[in-house]
């Protein structure tokens, strides 16, 4: 899809709304989610205003819980240099979507695009993307769907420090699915044919290697762009 | 009960900095490569193949319950076309098999 054709990049209200509508088959799991780690974080000694700031200052679900197991309110200097260290490795997937949407919105000036990009997480990213596919142009879509996503994250968090225990074990309810079933719906009017098959098969293969060879959080970084340039050569 | 302890905070800090690298700096570095047809296609692959990089690791680490409820997620995305069954599907597929113990 060339970027430099029409429709011209915009932002409009109606694509705003769009964004947060598509969002919506998340929200239950999303929520739910929030709720865990809100519970969780009490456990650790979060208040329920010190929940609110890390998920919207952070907003980063999985560097936000991850990064609990090691929580202490008396931190080193080391121990923060290692917690940086921890988020960014946790969420350097965030790197290659960031990148992913240079020929888009790299067309905004600088004064837009940067305060956008903070709406970026792994969600409302996977649905931008299948819309940018399908040839939607409208930022207020990312945005919007990101601005929702944010409010129901920071929300539901704020009420599971509130609510603390007696929340359905998130596994039996098959929350760790949602995540993972939301993005396949938004892969699949992706496939187009040779090329998501040579780029989304060493994706496949590499980051599952990866997974059981490289420490830590590495393999989804590795097996995107190993799966990225592997499809980028495939020429038509 | 709303207390904001100076030690969390700085935590907090820590990690708002990160995560705001992590969402600017792929775009920044993005602006030195020059966007040729080449780099082109493989940014077009890139959010399938970030996304791939996720949900194959996934189901590769997970159990029954993750494997036959993506499986119903990519049945009813392909079929119904509707991110709400796709969603669904894999939350009762994958809730069902755990009460069943596998």
């Amino acid at each position: 899809m060339d970027d430099t054709a029409s429709p011209r990049v915009r932002f409009t209200r109606a694509g705003f709304l769009a964004g947060a509508r598509v969002m919506g088959p998340m929200m239950p799991g999303m929520c739910l989610f929030g709720l865990a780690f809100g519970a969780a974080a009490a456990q650790k000694g979060f208040s329920a205003l010190e929940v609110a700031l890390s998920s919207g200052l952070v907003f980063a679900g999985l560097a936000q819980m991850v990064a609990l197991e090691g929580w202490t309110n008396d931190w080193t200097p080391g121990g923060l240099l290692a917690l940086g260290f921890l988020t960014f490795t946790v969420n350097t997937r965030h790197l290659l979507m960031a990148a992913s949407m240079r020929p888009w919105l790299g067309q905004l000036p600088g004064w837009q695009a940067y305060p956008t990009l903070f709406f970026l997480a792994d969600n409302n990213w996977a649905a931008t993307m299948r819309y940018h596919t399908k040839g939607g142009r409208d930022v207020g879509y990312f945005v919007g769907s990101g601005a929702f996503t944010w409010l129901m994250w920071v929300l539901s968090s704020a009420a599971g420090q509130v609510l603390g225990g007696g929340l359905p074990d998130p596994k039996a309810v098959a929350i760790d699915l949602v995540v993972p079933a939301f993005f396949i719906a938004m892969l699949v009017p992706n496939w187009r044919g040779r090329r998501e098959f040579v780029g989304w098969g060493v994706a496949a293969a590499v980051s599952v290697a990866a997974s059981f060879l490289v420490p830590g959080w590495w393999f989804i970084f590795i097996g995107a762009v190993a799966g990225a340039v592997a499809g980028g050569f495939v020429d038509e | 009960m709303n207390s904001v302890d100076a030690g969390t905070l700085a935590g907090i800090a820590v990690m708002a900095v990160t995560t705001l690298f992590n969402r600017t700096a792929g775009f920044v570095l993005m602006r030195f490569v020059p966007l040729t047809p080449r780099v082109r296609r493989i940014l077009e692959c890139l959010p399938g193949a970030v996304l791939i990089a996720i949900i194959a690791p996934a189901a590769a680490h997970g159990d029954l319950a993750m494997i036959l409820g993506l499986a119903a997620a990519l049945l009813a995305a392909k079929f119904l076309k509707s991110d709400f069954f796709a969603v669904l599907a894999a939350v009762v597929v994958g809730a069902t098999v755990r009460y069943f113990g596998y």
